[in-house]
């Protein structure tokens, strides 16, 4: 067995986005390291590289000191070390059993798998989360039929069932229950006791003081602190993970008027209740810009597909008091909504035709039959200058635009019908810092102008420097609501880990 | 999400449905033909039927693993013309059996072709192989541009007319394959088989050589069409180019019917096979009950249609209902 791993000065890019610039990470036999960071500081990329999924462009991984190169997960898997997924890589058709031996079936003398082996085997693995299953769980269900949380555990359970020197859990408590977690937590203690090393990626800062010996804060890609955790505390690992420089210092109070005029509500949301959204209610005032905040996939983007009518979904919206049920974003844009949706390249463009084509695509009924081309052209082109769009022509692909001018398209389409209610899902992910300050000089105008605007960003400065009023969402709910005095980054990043004392409740 | 007891039944055994519509069919099959067990009337129709069951094979591994074989018909074609033109009429048993050798190697190499453009260069199955089609069927066209040529008739006596302990030949090479296929699939390569097709990225994940085991069921599915279009050379005992055209849309058809999911991960081979045996007797109940040919088109389209759109309106009911 092995006896430590050191990661340094790792560099990972997928494409121009840069995810880690310079990760550091040391764990030796028999530890406890937690990696922690903040939404998109390249925990996963890290541990990415370290198990192989992902081949790193620059630094070094040595294990005992030797520099060793993993260019697939089986040469991570053969040096000993196995991941628990936080997508899981379970095939869903195939049995419990299945999944766990996939690759490392005990075979028989005819090279047949040993099917009376891989059931005991599983039966002892098993044995381990004893208790803790609500469904009669057996090797042979399929994963498909069981419970996300059972489904968590059959990753831990197959990641472990090689018995590697070294277990990366990449936010594997994240779907487990109390007793669960207590369970893995007994396991990783005696791991620890046979001498492996695990490598701890959690957002709940009392699992990680509860478990972890060490620490190694990523910030913006980058390894920023290391340590004991006793020499630590839950304040300083927030301050440690929270950005010190700002793009956004030159907006606070330019565009935003504190003492504003308390306007007539606009946007009321009741109780909605969709696939990750469990019942979320709040109001949103005229020329409002709502901020909702929180770790990445907290049911954030099912609720703004929701108020656009992409998802199924229950519950009241009322806007200014008239009650909506849309089945369909059709139903949603006549009433004058609008959705920039997070991946812009899928949902929000059609990359490969033109600037004019994407800009008009949600408007082509304004401009009769038969067809007002060139009237039509020259609204798009000033959309397009009014947004400052940095283009060759507005016959071009969208496709040859920057990721920030590409952006400006998504949100210029949607301008074009003067819409009234603007739901943002995180606009600014891949946006270079010059676009950025243009959005929220346009968002802040916007809004000015008597837009509603709901505004998810996965970058908390963002919402700190351009939004009145925060919404934090946790698990599909609205965890707490931060403004004016409370909105400050502690008690953001601290509501959006689920910590207890995270602003008003 | 809750499976209805059928879904959770056929999830487990997914040719179950294969049985139960071939059982059917053969029961209509029987009242238009009674003596449809006799030994002549069954070996006449298992020797037509085989062909498609080879290939369906082929097929059903192809689209365990998620990918799809367009190309097999041509494959059938190419086979066919060479063995028509390389044979001929007049040639000895020793020429035959080297030039079926060459026609597998042949098959082989198809499906390698395919298989290095889906797996190492990360293709379209579908496309890849629609286009690879044409460039098949244009060689074999190329070979015999009009139908003729052949293979001496006492070779395709053989095939014909061989009846070992009074049962079909066709049936000892369904059991070979049957007995081929149970083996395998309780081979490791069995369960990588369904892990590709199930979910490729998790599969990459657990350290399943993904791209290999794409690979291999390309060139699997080329043999498999070769031998098909041995067979079917050895039962007409001519050559025309044109031959596998027609055949690929059975073999697919044969896969869907024996409830292998279009989608991968789920299935075997025991059903298809089914499935393909299924195709033929709907085939014959077609000319016995003198309904136009042109119904057996409609027919297995349909099929193939209903079984792409089966989860999809499933769906719809499901949004329609929130």
């Amino acid at each position: 067995m092995a006896e430590s791993l050191s990661a340094r000065n790792i560099v990972k890019r997928y494409g121009g986005v840069v995810a880690l610039s310079d990760g550091d990470l040391e764990v030796q036999a028999g530890e406890v390291v937690a990696l922690i960071g903040a939404n998109g500081s390249g925990k996963s990329t890290l541990s990415k590289v370290i198990n192989g999924v992902v081949v790193l462009d620059g630094g070094q991984l040595l294990l005992d000191g030797n520099p060793i190169h993993f260019s697939s997960p089986q040469a991570a898997k053969n040096a000993g070390i196995a991941t628990v997924f936080q997508e899981l890589s379970l095939i869903p058709q195939m049995t419990v059993a299945e999944n766990i031996w996939l690759t490392r079936e005990p075979l028989n003398a005819l090279g047949q798998v040993d099917r009376r082996a891989v059931r005991a085997r599983t039966e002892e693995l098993l044995a381990l989360f004893e208790g803790t299953f609500k469904t009669g769980l057996q090797p042979d269900s399929p994963v498909d039929s069981l419970p996300p949380d059972e489904k968590q555990i059959i990753e831990i359970l197959k990641a472990v069932s090689f018995d590697p020197w070294l277990v990366i859990l990449d936010e594997a408590t994240a779907s487990l229950d109390s007793r669960q977690v207590q369970r893995l937590f007994e396991l990783v203690k005696t791991w620890k006791q046979q001498g492996k090393a695990i490598i701890f990626v959690s957002h709940r800062m009392e699992e990680i003081f509860r478990i972890a010996d060490k620490y190694s804060v990523l910030r913006n890609g980058r390894t920023v602190g290391a340590g004991n955790i006793k020499d630590i505390d839950e304040k300083q690992l927030i301050k440690l993970m929270i950005e010190k420089e700002s793009v956004l210092g030159f907006l606070r109070g330019e565009g935003r008027s504190d003492g504003r005029v308390e306007t007539e509500t606009s946007l009321e949301v009741a109780n909605l209740t969709a696939d990750y959204v469990r019942g979320v209610s709040f109001k949103v005032r005229k020329g409002e810009l709502l901020g909702i905040g929180g770790l990445r996939g907290q049911g954030q983007r099912h609720l703004l597909h929701s108020l656009f009518g992409d998802i199924p979904h229950s519950g009241a919206v009322k806007l200014f008091g008239n009650e909506l049920h849309f089945r369909h974003p059709r139903d949603a844009m006549r009433k004058g909504f609008a959705l920039v949706p997070g991946d812009r390249t899928k949902e929000g463009l059609l990359y490969i035709r033109s600037i004019l084509d994407n800009l008009l695509l949600p408007s082509w009924r304004r401009y009769g039959l038969p067809l007002k081309v060139s009237h039509a052209k020259k609204e798009a082109a000033r959309t397009g200058s009014s947004l400052n769009l940095k283009m060759a022509g507005l016959e071009e692909p969208v496709s040859s635009l920057s990721g920030g001018n590409a952006q400006k398209v998504v949100i210029g389409k949607w301008l074009m019908r003067e819409p009234q209610v603007l739901l943002l899902d995180d606009p600014t992910k891949g946006v270079d810092v010059g676009t950025k300050a243009e959005f929220y000089a346009l968002l802040t105008r916007l809004s000015n102008d008597g837009k509603t605007i709901l505004f998810y960003s996965s970058d908390d400065e963002e919402l700190i420097g351009l939004c009145d009023r925060v919404l934090v969402m946790y698990d599909g709910r609205i965890r707490s609501e931060l403004a004016g005095e409370t909105l400050t980054r502690e008690n953001l990043i601290a509501a959006s880990l689920g910590v207890s004392n995270g602003g008003a409740q | 999400m809750r499976q209805s007891r059928w879904e959770a039944l056929t999830a487990r055994q997914p040719a179950l449905f294969a049985l139960v519509l071939l059982v059917l069919s053969l029961i209509v099959n029987l009242i238009l033909q009674p003596n449809m067990f006799a030994k002549d009337t069954l070996n006449s129709n298992m020797r037509v039927f085989l062909p498609i069951i080879l290939m369906a094979v082929g097929q059903a591994i192809v689209i365990l693993a998620g990918g799809i074989d367009i190309s097999v018909g041509g494959i059938v074609s190419i086979v066919n013309t060479v063995l028509a033109t390389r044979v001929g009429l007049e040639g000895s048993s020793g020429e035959m059996w080297q030039v079926v050798f060459i026609s597998l190697l042949i098959g082989v190499l198809a499906g390698a072709i395919n298989g290095f453009f889906i797996a190492y260069l990360r293709l379209q199955p579908i496309i890849t192989t629609y286009a690879t089609s044409f460039l098949y069927a244009g060689l074999a066209l190329l070979i015999l541009p009009n139908p003729g040529g052949g293979i001496p008739g006492s070779i395709a006596a053989l095939y014909r007319n061989s009846t070992p302990f009074s049962l079909p030949l066709a049936f000892y090479v369904i059991a070979i394959l049957l007995f081929i296929w149970l083996y395998v699939s309780s081979t490791r390569y069995g369960k990588f088989l369904l892990a590709v097709g199930g979910k490729a990225e998790a599969a990459y994940e657990t350290a399943v050589p993904v791209t290999a085991v794409q690979f291999s069921t390309y060139v699997i599915s080329g043999f498999t069409a070769a031998l098909a279009g041995i067979a079917i050379t050895m039962l007409s005992g001519s050559g025309n180019a044109d031959i596998g055209n027609s055949m690929t849309l059975n073999s697919i058809t044969a896969v869907v019917i024996g409830g292998n999911a279009l989608s991968g991960g789920v299935g075997g081979v025991v059903g298809p096979v089914m499935g393909a045996i299924t195709l033929g007797i709907i085939q014959n109940i077609i000319s016995f009950a003198s309904i136009d040919t042109w119904w057996e088109t409609l027919f297995k389209a349909t099929i193939i249609v209903m079984a792409l759109a089966a989860p999809g309106i499933v769906n719809l009911f499901r949004r329609r209902r929130v």
